[in-house]
């Protein structure tokens, strides 16, 4: 029965050529290979968003009046409710520590290199919308929290120049953030984003395939002159486990955060009360929400905040294009290290401060 | 932090804070008047010191005072000029009060307006900065009645601004900063300032505490009282040193304020006894639940439905409070017994959580052992691969 079902399939999809092509695959294997896993690590996330988020979109109501009870029903009264809104808020961040490890990794191994550019550029925008998935689920709950931070958020835009307002009431659906702001961050997050991702997913997966793994520069060099190749292991069966192996273990640590600390509601968004002392965008936003606080009024003449919001979207895109930027010399790659280094540092020390700053 | 200070040390520093403002408006009169009411309307220091040549100006004697200012402030043609609603009875009412009957009976170490408003920085009462203003009139007040050298003649003691410094009432004002809480003038009068007679007072406190008054009058203590010649809320609750009410205070034992007029053997005693029981059951059980709540609470379980409850046990414990001034045991109990079922029903959605809590502990448990499984088989699994090439 099963081999006939295979046969049948096989006929009309040709699943055997790419079965066997995956028998035939390899990755290689080196002393930084554990960094390959952060890539599987992330999209099993991704697929466990995908999931949880669906079992939520059963229940859950985009509205200001309904929000906020919808999910305190999904909490209090829906079977595993709690757990699968917990798996889905504590997945939701580990996949943006998962995938700015991949994107670290994958800089510092120099992965990015010809003719892996549309690799690294797809990549990229994937972070992106990780960050905008995370920026527009935030808001779903409708509690006081995510209320005030959306509004403290969506603000930012405004110093972007000539566009700012019209993006600020884009995002929200008026001047201010309201029922209207809810309803599209709702639409983004379960539509236009996943739509979006699932294609970007497909063509970064797509690329890796064509391309393979990277190797670094350092262990191609010696294992050209020590024995002419890199070491490489078979895709089927010996990564995969592994793949599965630290699957499983993202797994566990899902279920015991899950259980511990499940993700609090707290109290419902009152948009005529005063904003709540302490309010914070999510822990990955931090450093950018610090670095606006230290920036002065005005710096040669031009608006700080104006300056700084530009400098981060220079960064932004000079982050996505770095492959077309970088050259191809070891002097070069050097650099870029330094420069990854350096964001790294400063990226961790702002979030720190930030972080110092609300403890209690 | 600071300590709390006791009611005494809260008026002495008061007084010691605002006697200097006073003190500088007779010392250094023009430049005080520069920011009073009077200058701001246009007055200038003829309009008081009449029949005075300019800059030989003297102070009015002390018995002149009213009856100036009430050249003015009693005229409702002129006055209108200013504020159409202002009152003009202070004059009136000031005639009434202790203050102004000792003062036309001779004794001028009473207060008169300038005490109190002051004299070359008036200020309106709306006015923060004014000696009258909600915060500042019980300093102002104390200038003389916390002053026991200043009352020994009078045949009064200084303790009463001490003792409001102690009240439930100067928490709110002054902790709470809650300016609706009553000082000396919403009891006493402001112009006509006198002590409530002992068949007025019920009257005073119900101003405030409507509930507590109508339930007082339709009880029969209300007649009990006035035989017997008691000022009604005094008995138990005091006069100025009123402190937050306990459930303590019922009861027949030393401390409890039933005990001045019951003892331990009558009927009345099982009846203040069980009204005692009720209110210890039901704070008993509030605490009982508000301890299961927050446990699971803590561990960030939800539980709305618990606080809702919570809530109402807690607001039928303030009706029961309150029904205790019917002085019968049913109003009471009856309240106890509803926020009593109330606070079970918290407290069973505080267990309900806390045994939800334990099997979502304990399926983690299970869930881990499986997940601990399948990770060794896992890597046994990848130990028994091949071999890669070298």
């Amino acid at each position: 029965m099963g081999g006939q079902l295979r046969a049948w399939l096989d006929e009309r999809l040709a699943l055997g050529e790419v079965i066997e092509a995956l028998h035939h695959k390899t990755v290689p294997h080196h002393r930084y290979s554990i960094w390959y896993y952060f890539g599987g690590t992330t999209l099993f996330l991704f697929a466990v968003q995908v999931v949880t988020g669906g079992l939520l979109l059963l229940y859950y109501r985009p509205s200001a009046g309904e929000a906020y009870e919808s999910v305190q029903f999904i909490v209090t009264r829906v079977p595993f409710g709690w757990l699968v809104r917990s798996v889905h808020a504590w997945a939701a961040n580990l996949m943006v520590a998962s995938v700015v490890a991949h994107l670290f990794s994958v800089l510092f191994l120099h992965a990015y290199r010809r003719p892996r550019e549309l690799t690294w550029v797809s990549g990229m925008l994937l972070l992106f919308l990780t960050l905008a998935f995370g920026f527009t689920g935030y808001l779903l709950p409708w509690n006081e929290v995510s209320f005030f931070a959306t509004r403290v958020g969506t603000d930012l835009a405004a110093a972007v120049p000539i566009v700012g307002g019209s993006v600020v009431r884009f995002l929200r659906g008026g001047d201010d953030v309201s029922g209207a702001t809810l309803t599209r961050l709702f639409g983004f997050h379960v539509a236009l984003l996943p739509a979006t991702a699932t294609g970007l997913v497909l063509l970064h997966l797509l690329l890796v395939q064509r391309h393979g793994m990277s190797v670094p520069p350092s262990i191609e060099h010696r294992a050209t002159v020590e024995r002419g190749t890199v070491r490489a292991m078979p895709f089927i069966p010996h990564f995969l486990l592994r793949d599965l192996f630290a699957w499983t273990i993202v797994l566990a640590a899902l279920a015991a955060l899950s259980t511990f600390y499940p993700w609090e509601l707290g109290a419902k968004a009152d948009p005529f009360a005063p904003a709540p002392a302490g309010i914070r965008p999510e822990w990955y936003f931090l450093w950018a929400f610090e670095l606006l606080k230290h920036v002065p009024p005005v710096i040669a003449g031009v608006n700080g905040e104006l300056v700084a919001v530009l400098l981060l979207g220079a960064g932004g895109v000079g982050a996505v294009v770095l492959p077309f930027l970088a050259g191809h010399t070891a002097r070069t790659r050097r650099a870029v290290v330094w420069a990854g280094a350096a964001a790294l540092a400063f990226i961790t020390l702002m979030t720190g401060l930030a972080l110092s700053a609300v403890a209690p | 932090m600071t300590a709390p200070r006791s009611g005494a040390a809260t008026v002495l520093v008061m007084v010691i804070a605002t006697a200097p403002q006073i003190s500088a408006q007779t010392s250094a009169p023009t430049a005080a008047f520069a920011d009073d009411v009077h200058a701001s309307a246009g007055l200038t220091c003829g309009a008081c010191h009449m029949r005075q040549a300019a800059g030989s100006y003297t102070a009015p004697p002390r018995n002149a005072i009213a009856p100036l200012c009430a050249t003015c402030h009693s005229d409702a043609a002129y006055m209108r000029r200013f504020a159409p609603q202002v009152r003009i009875d202070q004059f009136l009412q000031y005639q009434t009060s202790t203050h102004g009957r000792r003062m036309a009976g001779g004794e001028t170490a009473v207060a008169t307006c300038n005490d109190c408003h002051g004299a070359h920085g008036v200020r309106r009462v709306a006015d923060a900065r004014s000696p009258v203003a909600p915060l500042n009139v019980t300093t102002t007040c104390a200038r003389c009645h916390g002053d026991a050298a200043h009352m020994k003649p009078f045949g009064r003691t200084a303790a009463a601004p001490a003792d409001w410094g102690a009240s439930v009432h100067a928490t709110a004002l002054l902790q709470r900063g809650d300016t609706s809480a009553p000082t000396c003038a919403a009891c006493h009068g402001s112009h006509g300032a006198t002590p409530p007679g002992i068949t007025s007072v019920a009257n005073v406190c119900a101003q405030c505490h409507v509930r507590e008054a109508e339930l007082f009058r339709a009880s029969p203590k209300k007649e009990i009282f006035e035989a017997i010649g008691q000022a009604e809320c005094l008995v138990c609750h005091t006069n100025h040193r009123i402190e937050p009410p306990s459930d303590h205070w019922i009861g027949v034992a030393d401390g409890a304020v039933c005990e001045q007029c019951h003892d331990a053997a009558g009927e009345s005693a099982k009846a203040i006894g069980a009204i005692r029981a009720a209110l210890d059951g039901l704070s008993a059980e509030i605490a009982a639940a508000d301890a299961a709540l927050g446990a699971v609470e803590r561990a960030g379980m939800p539980v709305d439905e618990g606080r809702l409850a919570l809530r109402t046990a807690r607001e039928q414990q303030v009706q029961a409070r309150v029904l205790v001034h019917t002085f019968a045991l049913q109003p009471p109990g009856e309240a106890a017994a509803k926020g009593t079922a109330a606070a079970r029903q918290a407290l069973a959605a505080g267990q309900a959580a806390a045994r939800e809590l334990q099997i979502r502990r304990t399926g983690l448990g299970v869930a881990t052992l499986l997940i601990i499984g399948f990770l060794i088989t896992l890597w046994l699994k990848i130990r028994r691969l091949p071999d890669l090439p070298s």
